[in-house]
């Protein structure tokens, strides 16, 4: 008996300081939390990000808040719900803006990992449809995002790219097979002497034209 | 004598061996040896052959078949050896005739011969597989006479000589031939070939050689050929006179590489006298002398082909090509189905029909009518002039012809839905202006269309056909129903037509003059009434109106035009020198067609109801306009408006090729969600290659417009990419 009530105590012994240690977790994300949000709106908005971007001293469109909406799984661009925030802080173990700006680095090197870099490019793009039901990124802002996102680990790609968008008139708009597309374009493909481009293969047609269109300067370079 | 034997007579078997003399073989054989030499010696006559037989018989029975067999051999021998020597003594052309006759003689001996010893032939020679008695014979005037170094060089040498002299033109004794060329024959088919074919074929080579250079040195192609024939011929009938039959294929096969194949190259591109002028020039004898001769050689008929199908290919480009030739259309289609024809003629002619020459012709076409994006437009309008006169009084049976002929250049198209957009039009113009020559041509027509591509292609163009009918019978109710409303208004008829049917066009603006308004309100009332839930609009760029018009010393004339040219007219009965912006603000017409019609009633000659100030040839916006009483014309019925098909401008053209791609957009799309529904998964160069496929009845889809309308199916969701293959799309349920 005493053996049954000393297992009956025990899991309730050990849970007690957990519980208490995840509940203090919980507390300071939350107070964390309703330091920057809008009370009225019951999440943080715009301003709030701004605010909380300066204390981590980072410009607000530096590419570590994007990473940080990523790891919050945010759904609105310049918001964060109380869930949202929770989830990344808590994946974080960040509960005060010490903690927070020291784990920087640590989201940086996390998202550049392989099987994490491609789920945060396409959350990228999802994150900049900003209207209801927009499926499509405007040529000028997808050329911004290509920059911050891609513009470190492949910057000869980005940059040529973004050229040709801006010189090209056919497309106003990026849609997200041309997005994700690009991404392996610049996995797969060598630059800049695109020699393993086959253009038969499924290649969206506007890197078919972004090739023909380098191929043509090269050429007459 | 006989008393004493009475008792005892018995019947003993021999008891001792009946001797033979010894004597006997040498002097049976004697026998025989002098038979031989009589036989050789013409001295047959005195022989007995039922004794000689017997001889030989009991030669054989008593087993000396050996010496009678050995003797045999030795005794011809000696014989041929003499005969040998008197052959080769005679001179010049009695050599053959000396052979051939000793060979006969020696056929007859060695009958006889043969006859006499016919028991040894058959008893003694097959126990001991000797060479029988003919045979040997054969065998022995092979070796002592033919294969004699000095006669074999010389029968060859003969023979070879005689027959070059019959090709150069001499008479030979052909039965001489015959016979001395059956006994190489007789002597074994080697012997024949090595004494005769091989040596004959050789020379003949060389000969031949000779002849095609000196004949390609001084004549043009169709000498060339005719001259190849005659020596073939030749040839062909020297075998048949005085060589072995299988002989034929051997020399003919030495003819034909040495005359024809050969010269191949150089006859097909002779200047002024090679394929191509022949073709040009319609000569059909030569072409099928050509066809005939090349065939026999590999690779003749495709160098024919192949030459003829660049020639069609580039005289059928410059066709299209050429921009006088486009300036009338039905010229220009009448020009095609002319090569096309003249083409044909030939092959059927010259080329025994060859299935392979039919399959260039239309290969040739199919290249060079595509070249012009024009052809199918041309090729309606074509269609078009037949159909509202070229046909006219023509038979059953002619229009037909006519027809299968256009549908032979249609399935030369590769774009067939661009033909199909303006044969539309065509059509209904046709229809609406009544000008068709006959019905029963053009549903002949649709129904070859449909033949050939289905209901899909036909089923609009039958619609336009049943709405014609229909207003018919809605007419006619029209006027049960309302006649008495009417009464002297104007006479009101109507086509109503399902939009999807006809071709689209834009409604035009036009103010109806108030007397045409009214009846057709009227009408619009009744239709309604009868038709609820449909809404009609007036399609007045489509109208004409026959109207008659007073001119100036009283003469009156009816005069048929376009809706839009009446609605101008009408407004000279409240009024005269309108300017052109009052008849443009009262008409409400667009400008574009008020100067067209404007120009067909005051420019046109003859036709000139209005009369411009100022008499320009162009309609200009401050132009004014005046009822031109002094008009005169020899007919009552003056026709001004028609709506006639016409070659469509620069900018038409350009809109209806747009039209055409936009409608191409879905039927692509439909193809490929067709083709990923029943594979699942497919890759890229797979799908291009099935859509093309599917719709290749209709056009030739552009495999970057393939990709771009399943980049807008991935965008949409029915497709996606495959995560891990490049190369696959996955349909999406």
């Amino acid at each position: 008996m005493p053996r049954v009530s000393k297992r009956k105590s025990d899991p309730v012994k050990s849970s007690e300081p957990a519980t208490k240690k995840i509940t203090k977790e919980v507390e300071r994300i939350d107070s964390f939390f309703a330091s920057y949000a809008n009370t009225s709106l019951g999440m943080i908005d715009p301003e709030g990000v701004e605010k909380l971007c300066s204390d981590l001293s980072v410009e607000h469109t530096d590419v570590r808040v994007l990473m940080l909406a990523w790891k919050m799984n945010a759904k609105k661009q310049g918001y964060f719900t109380q869930d949202e925030w929770r989830t990344g802080l808590k994946s974080l173990h960040a509960d005060t803006l010490k903690k927070l700006k020291k784990q920087l680095p640590e989201l940086q090197k996390e998202v550049a990992m392989k099987e994490n870099f491609e789920d945060f490019y396409c959350f990228s793009f999802c994150y900049c449809l900003t209207e209801d039901k927009q499926k499509n990124l405007d040529i000028e802002t997808a050329c911004v995002l290509l920059n911050l996102v891609l513009g470190r680990a492949y910057n000869l790609q980005v940059d040529s790219f973004i050229e040709y968008l801006k010189f090209q008139k056919e497309y106003k708009v990026i849609n997200m097979d041309q997005w994700t597309n690009f991404y392996r374009f610049c996995q797969e493909i060598e630059f800049p002497d695109l020699k393993n481009y086959d253009d038969c293969l499924a290649w969206p047609i506007i890197l078919d034209n972004f090739v023909d269109w380098l191929r043509e300067k090269s050429t007459s370079a | 004598m006989s008393s004493q034997k009475k008792a005892n007579f018995q019947i003993e078997a021999f008891k001792h061996r009946v001797v033979v003399d010894p004597k006997y073989a040498e002097k049976t054989w004697k026998i025989l040896e002098h038979a031989i030499h009589e036989i050789y010696n013409h001295n047959a006559s005195g022989l007995s052959f039922e004794e000689l037989y017997r001889n030989a018989y009991n030669m054989v029975l008593h087993k000396f078949g050996e010496k009678l067999y050995s003797g045999l051999v030795s005794t011809m021998t000696s014989h041929l050896k003499e005969i040998a020597v008197s052959i080769e003594a005679s001179q010049g052309a009695l050599f053959l005739e000396e052979l051939d006759r000793k060979w006969t003689e020696h056929n007859k001996a060695l009958q006889m011969i043969r006859d006499i010893l016919m028991y040894m032939d058959r008893t003694f020679i097959p126990s001991t597989h000797k060479t029988p008695v003919h045979e040997l014979g054969l065998n022995l005037w092979r070796d002592n006479i033919v294969h004699t170094i000095k006669i074999q060089m010389r029968l060859k040498d003969t023979l070879l000589e005689l027959v070059q002299r019959e090709r150069a033109g001499e008479v030979i004794n052909r039965g001489l031939m015959r016979n001395v060329v059956k006994m190489l024959m007789d002597l074994g088919s080697s012997v024949y070939q090595e004494d005769f074919e091989k040596p004959f074929l050789v020379v003949s080579a060389d000969f031949y050689r000779g002849e095609s250079q000196l004949f390609i040195e001084s004549c043009d192609c169709g000498d060339y050929l005719k001259k190849a024939e005659k020596r073939l011929n030749e040839e062909i009938e020297r075998v048949s006179h005085y060589l072995d039959a299988k002989s034929e294929v051997k020399i003919t096969n030495v003819v034909e590489k040495e005359m024809i194949e050969s010269q191949m190259n150089r006859l097909v591109h002779m200047e002024n006298s090679g394929l191509v002028n022949m073709l040009m020039d319609d000569k059909y004898e030569d072409l099928g002398r050509m066809y005939h001769l090349f065939r026999r050689v590999p690779n003749g008929l495709s160098l024919i082909r192949d030459v003829m199908t660049s020639h069609i290919r580039e005289t059928g480009k410059q066709l299209v090509t050429d921009p006088d030739r486009l300036k009338d259309p039905v010229d220009f289609v009448q020009r095609l189905l002319d090569e096309r024809d003249k083409h044909d003629k030939i092959i059927t002619l010259s080329f025994n029909n060859d299935k392979m020459f039919q399959n260039a012709l239309n290969s040739s076409f199919e290249y060079f009518i595509n070249l012009n994006t024009r052809s199918p437009e041309f090729i309606s309008l074509f269609v078009d002039d037949k159909l509202r006169k070229g046909l006219k009084g023509v038979s059953e049976e002619d229009v037909e012809i006519v027809l299968d002929k256009v549908m032979m250049l249609f399935r030369y198209l590769q774009e067939k839905d661009i033909f199909e957009k303006y044969y539309k039009q065509h059509l209904a113009k046709r229809l609406l202006s009544n000008k068709s020559v006959s019905e029963d041509a053009e549903r002949s027509l649709i129904l070859k269309l449909k033949t050939e591509c289905g209901y899909q292609f036909t089923s609009k163009l039958e619609g336009m056909f049943t709405d014609m009918k229909t207003s018919d019978d809605t007419m006619k109710g029209f006027y049960t129903a309302m006649g008495s409303e009417l009464g002297d208004g104007p006479t009101l008829v109507v086509h109503v037509l399902t939009t999807g049917s006809w071709p689209t066009q834009s409604t035009p603006t036009c103010h109806l003059p108030s007397e045409i308004l009214t009846v057709c309100d009227k009408f619009k009332m009744y239709y309604l009434g009868t038709h609820s839930g449909r809404r009609l609009t007036w399609q007045t760029n489509m109208g004409s109106a026959d109207i008659k018009a007073t001119f100036g010393r009283g003469q009156k004339h009816e005069l048929n035009v376009s809706t839009f040219q009446m609605c101008v007219l009408m407004l000279f009965n409240n009024g005269d020198g309108l300017s052109y912006r009052e008849i443009e603000q009262a008409t409400e017409i667009l400008t574009v067609d008020l100067k067209r019609c404007l120009q067909s009633l005051a420019c046109a000659k003859g036709k000139n109801v209005l009369r411009k100030e100022p008499m320009s040839k162009d309609i200009g916006e401050d132009d004014t306009f005046f009822f031109n009483d002094k008009f005169s014309s020899k007919f009552y019925k003056v026709k001004i408006g028609t709506v006639v098909a016409q070659k469509e401008s620069e900018p038409e053209k350009q809109e209806t090729r747009q039209r055409v791609e936009e409608d191409r957009k879905p039927q692509i799309e439909a193809a490929i969600v067709r083709i990923m529904k029943a594979r699942r998964v497919l890759d890229h160069n797979n799908i291009v290659a099935e859509v093309t496929k599917q719709l290749q009845s209709r056009f030739l889809p552009n495999p970057v417009v393939i990709k771009k309308r399943i980049e807008s199916l991935i965008e949409r969701e029915f497709l996606e990419r495959d995560k891990d293959d490049r190369k696959l799309y996955r349909y999406l349920a």
